[in-house]
């Protein structure tokens, strides 16, 4: 794929090649603290940007992947929809904890966003494999 | 690569410590700092459920956030100051706060 | 804060031109919208704005550059989708500019 790098110097274009690969970790439900939106906020950013980055849905976080959620009448930017655009943002990376999920009786065939389920020995892998992690 | 974990809640109506044990990798470490060090209340069950995971060497707690809270670490965790809480930063890859 | 006269309507604009209200668009407003750019909208500037509505309608924002070369790359094709188009449509910065002009929020997370 083509992209679009804004003209910016030659040595921070090297900064973003070399840049470090993130794992977020989201944990907070969608609609009740910043938690939530915080963590997207950063990926969005990050995505915007070319890092190399994914977002792990752990704990309540699995609540922001529920499907049919309609926030319209809390007055509150729809993270739901938000969380959608991670793909066209180049945020592909997207995994969810498969205990948090059936904790919660969640389905991972029946949720808003693609991610790939993870068990509890992948967890750890997973965040072994990035360079940053960050938790929220 | 290694991760040392900072926790800094209370284990007690927050699961920021189970999740973290859940995802914790074999050479990670974990920091309690704040009403995090609650976790080593004798008797508590949070106690109870780090000792099962024997971290040996890989549990810590910030000294003075134990006497502030009269939380005796021994036998469990090792209780650090600010400068080795710097130097353990340094040591690990990583560095996850869970916020 | 501004306004912008267009015919006998009056429309808010924020700080940096941008629509405070998304309802008050139409298309008299993308035109004026873009007389104040110096900037005549020709076929090929209006089927870019039209798809930056269809992104808001379905992610609730909007994109960064990125994200809508990818999203244009993907509904209008690759010949379309790219940098070089975009550019020389949208005076060098298209994901300002074209969501300026297609009513929506000046999007965040922009150079």
């Amino acid at each position: 794929m083509k992209r679009h790098r804004s003209p910016i110097g030659s040595s921070a274009l090297g900064a973003i090649e070399m840049a470090k690969s993130l794992l977020i970790i989201s944990r907070q439900a969608p609609w009740s603290g910043p938690g939530a939106r915080e963590a997207l906020d950063i990926a969005l950013a990050g995505g915007a940007f070319d890092l190399p980055l994914g977002v792990l849905f752990l704990d309540d976080g699995v609540f922001q992947l529920q499907a049919a959620q309609q926030p319209g009448q809390l007055q509150q930017k729809n993270l739901a929809a938000n969380l959608q655009a991670l793909p066209m943002f180049g945020v592909d990376e997207l995994f969810v904890s498969s205990v948090s999920l059936a904790e919660r009786g969640m389905d991972a065939g029946n949720l808003s966003l693609a991610a790939q389920p993870l068990d509890e020995a992948e967890l750890s892998a997973l965040v072994d494999r990035y360079d940053q992690v960050i938790t929220l | 690569m290694t991760t040392l974990h900072v926790l800094s809640h209370s284990p007690f109506g927050d699961n920021r410590l189970a999740s973290c044990l859940r995802l914790l990798g074999n050479a990670d470490a974990v920091l309690l700092t704040g009403d995090a060090v609650y976790a080593l209340q004798p008797g508590s069950e949070p106690r109870r459920q780090l000792s099962e995971r024997r971290l040996a060497t890989r549990l810590f707690a910030l000294e003075e956030d134990l006497q502030a809270r009269a939380i005796d670490p021994a036998g469990l965790a090792l209780a650090i100051d600010y400068p080795a809480f710097v130097e353990l930063s340094i040591r690990f890859d990583k560095v996850n706060s869970w916020l | 804060m501004s306004t912008l006269t267009v015919g006998s309507r009056s429309v808010a604009l924020d700080k940096d031109g941008y629509l405070q209200d998304l309802g008050d668009w139409s298309r008299d407003v993308a035109h004026a919208l873009a007389a104040q750019e110096d900037l005549e909208l020709s076929p090929e500037h209006w089927e870019v704005l039209e798809l930056l509505r269809q992104f808001y309608q379905e992610f609730q924002l909007s994109p960064a550059t990125r994200p809508l070369i990818k999203y244009t790359a993907l509904k209008l094709g690759p010949e379309k989708g790219n940098s070089l188009h975009l550019n020389r449509l949208f005076k060098g910065t298209p994901a300002k500019l074209a969501a300026k002009l297609a009513g929506l929020p000046k999007p965040t997370n922009c150079i």
